[in-house]
């Protein structure tokens, strides 16, 4: 892999060459309040990289909260067109652990049955990923990432004494960074890999992440689920915020001129009550407790089991955002450590 | 179509959300809240398999996952007993023939009627569970000399909900099968039939061999528990049991999530599973 440098301004200015270039959306970290989001880059003026986290992950771009799927006339069986708007982008800035969510959400929209409307929102894109330069107190992403980053990203970038080491990792990496005064890299591995652990975490999981898949198997039943369930509040924050939760509803929406109707898929998650609940009004998880486990077991089991990388990336968006504090993997899992149940813990 | 790229064509091409149209040919009031309907694919057959399901879209609606009733045939008709229960189903009731519907699938896991061959067949089914049942039931009267002894029995709440009425007469006539069926309440209607919960009908059986007969049982979530109970009770092995399980499906594809059960999404691994291979599933029954 080639390891190319850039300064910090030259790396400005190539950014504003590429949003006047306009070959492709260039989309970086803003600040927004006191929080950072990705936005698309105007100019780079207000790129702030150094940021602890960002509200949403950037799934948004490739699953948005609200995509239109198809298109028809209301009442005309015939008219069904499918569409999907895959412009170009380039996402600069983003931190491994939410590379390694988009590893997860490829694998999921990309094996059985494929599904367009994502994969070609992600063919068209460049990711250029970040070590993260800020401390997030809820982040644990170091005791369940691998390796995940390097699957997906173009381009890696770690920040040194004002400069930005860039790992080219793929071809459309290579290419996209054509034009830019990148230049030789001067420092060691050694160095750089110093400079990409420099942000600790102050979170960890309790276990080592290849054991959680059969310790929660083990667990099914401690009391885990209902304590933290019974606090609940079933707003969905925790989901809504995931960079590895992809489920979704379809709703159809129709113009109030009758003229055109949508087909949409709309964010959805499993923690809200009627998420399993049948047309017969059976709801498969009606208990809190039940909701709560299905989450958990889906990022610590299930996801693991299916692709053999930890559903959960370890962001703290989820446990950030809980108004219950009860939704990290972290405080779930240290709360099954401290309450071990007759040996069922492994 | 695609809106703002050049990638139109491959969408509509490779979109596994664009449904294909079928055309409603005929219809016939089942019950208060149940039609039967029959549709037409037009150019090609629907290629499904006893007791998968299909995704059906009114334009302006949405769409909604529906049990295919009849056998696989060749020709491009399939019928669906479809419950007036939400919004997108009480549209396709106030469907009139020569009506068009979107059409996605056939979805999910099917009867193995080729391993059930030169076996006995048990279907125990509670009251909508016939319709996705009534699949592998005419297949297999229609192939009735691959198999040994088939045995339907039907419950349904009241006699006001029985379905495929016609049909049940025409099997309580045959002699090559044996076909019992129980109301769970007669609700003051007039009944000289059974009265019990589907399960009082096990007991009537005889001479069933629980090593030579497979049981297939379709009915609401609450049905499964008593009358895999009651299979055990007359020696059935967990390998012997066949169901197929009500989840909200949604996308048929195997992304929404609504429909998964432990680590299994039923629209795509089930609906239709051996219990042996879903008994230790905690989210199974």
């Amino acid at each position: 892999m080639e390891i190319l440098k850039i300064s910090e301004s030259d790396f400005l200015s190539f950014l504003d060459k590429k949003i006047d270039e306009k070959n492709e959306k260039v989309i970086g970290v803003v600040k927004k309040g006191s929080h950072f989001v990705f936005n698309e880059l105007e100019s780079s003026d207000k790129l702030a990289l150094d940021y602890d986290v960002t509200m949403l992950p950037p799934k948004k771009y490739f699953q948005p909260p609200k995509e239109l799927l198809l298109k028809y006339k209301p009442g005309d069986s015939e008219s069904y067109q499918a569409v999907n708007n895959c412009d170009p982008m380039a996402i600069v800035g983003i931190h491994y652990y939410d590379l390694a969510a988009i590893y997860m959400m490829d694998r999921a929209f990309s094996e059985g049955e494929r599904d367009e409307h994502y994969m070609k929102k992600r063919e068209n894109s460049i990711l250029v990923g970040l070590y993260p330069t800020k401390y997030f107190k809820y982040r644990f992403a170091k005791s369940v990432v691998r390796d995940q980053a390097y699957k997906v990203a173009d381009l890696m970038m770690v920040k040194m004494n004002g400069e930005y080491i860039v790992e080219v990792v793929s071809e459309k990496g290579k290419e996209f960074i054509k034009g830019g005064n990148f230049i030789k890299n001067n420092y060691t591995l050694q160095e750089i890999d110093d400079a990409k652990n420099k942000v600790k975490d102050d979170q960890k999981i309790p276990i080592s992440v290849e054991l959680v898949p059969d310790y929660l198997g083990k667990n099914h039943a401690h009391p885990v689920w209902e304590v933290f369930g019974e606090k609940c509040f079933s707003c969905g924050s925790c989901v809504l915020v995931c960079p590895t939760c992809y489920c979704f509803d379809v709703r159809d929406e129709v113009e109030l001129s009758l003229a055109e109707g949508k087909r949409i898929r709309v964010w959805d998650g499993c923690m809200l009550e009627d998420f399993a609940v049948c047309a017969d009004g059976h709801n498969f998880r009606k208990e809190k407790g039940q909701r709560f486990r299905h989450r958990i077991y889906r990022k610590g089991k299930h996801l693991p089991e299916k692709y053999h990388y930890f559903g959960c990336v370890g962001c703290g968006r989820c446990q950030y955002s809980c108004a219950a504090d009860i939704a990290g993997p972290v405080k779930v899992l240290k709360y099954m450590e401290d309450n071990k149940q007759g040996g069922q813990n492994v | 179509m695609c809106e703002d790229c050049t990638c139109g064509e491959e969408i509509q091409k490779n979109s596994i959300y664009l449904p294909e149209v079928a055309e409603l040919v005929s219809k016939k009031k089942m019950t208060d809240v149940d039609s039967f309907f029959e549709f037409d694919l037009k150019g090609h057959s629907l290629g499904h398999l006893p007791g998968q399901f299909a995704e059906i879209s009114i334009p302006g609606i949405g769409e909604a996952p529906i049990s295919i009733s009849s056998p696989p045939s060749d020709d491009n008709k399939f019928e669906m007993v479809i419950r007036n229960i939400g919004s997108v189903t009480n549209a396709i009731h106030s469907l009139n023939v020569g009506d068009k519907i979107g059409i996605r699938g056939p979805f999910g896991t099917s009867f193995p009627m080729n391993n059930l061959r030169g076996k006995n067949l048990l279907f125990v089914t509670g009251g909508i569970g016939l319709v996705p049942a009534r699949s592998a039931i005419l297949y297999a009267l229609q192939n009735r000399a691959d198999y040994k002894d088939i045995t339907i029995l039907f419950g349904c709440k009241e006699p006001g909900q029985r379905l495929f009425t016609d049909e049940i007469e025409e099997w309580k006539n045959r002699n090559d099968i044996t076909f019992l069926e129980t109301v769970d309440t007669c609700n003051g209607n007039k009944w000289d039939g059974n009265i019990g919960v589907i399960t009082t009908l096990l007991p009537k059986l005889e001479n069933v061999d629980p090593l030579e007969t497979y049981a297939i049982v379709v009915g609401p979530p609450i049905m499964y528990k008593y009358v895999i109970m009651g299979l055990h009770d007359m020696d059935f092995s967990d390998k012997k049991i066949i169901v197929s399980l009500e989840r909200r499906m949604k996308c048929g594809v195997g992304k929404c999530g609504h429909c998964q059960m432990d680590n299994i999404y039923v629209c795509q691994d089930g609906a239709v599973f051996y219990y042996d291979d879903i008994k230790h599933l905690k989210e199974a029954l």
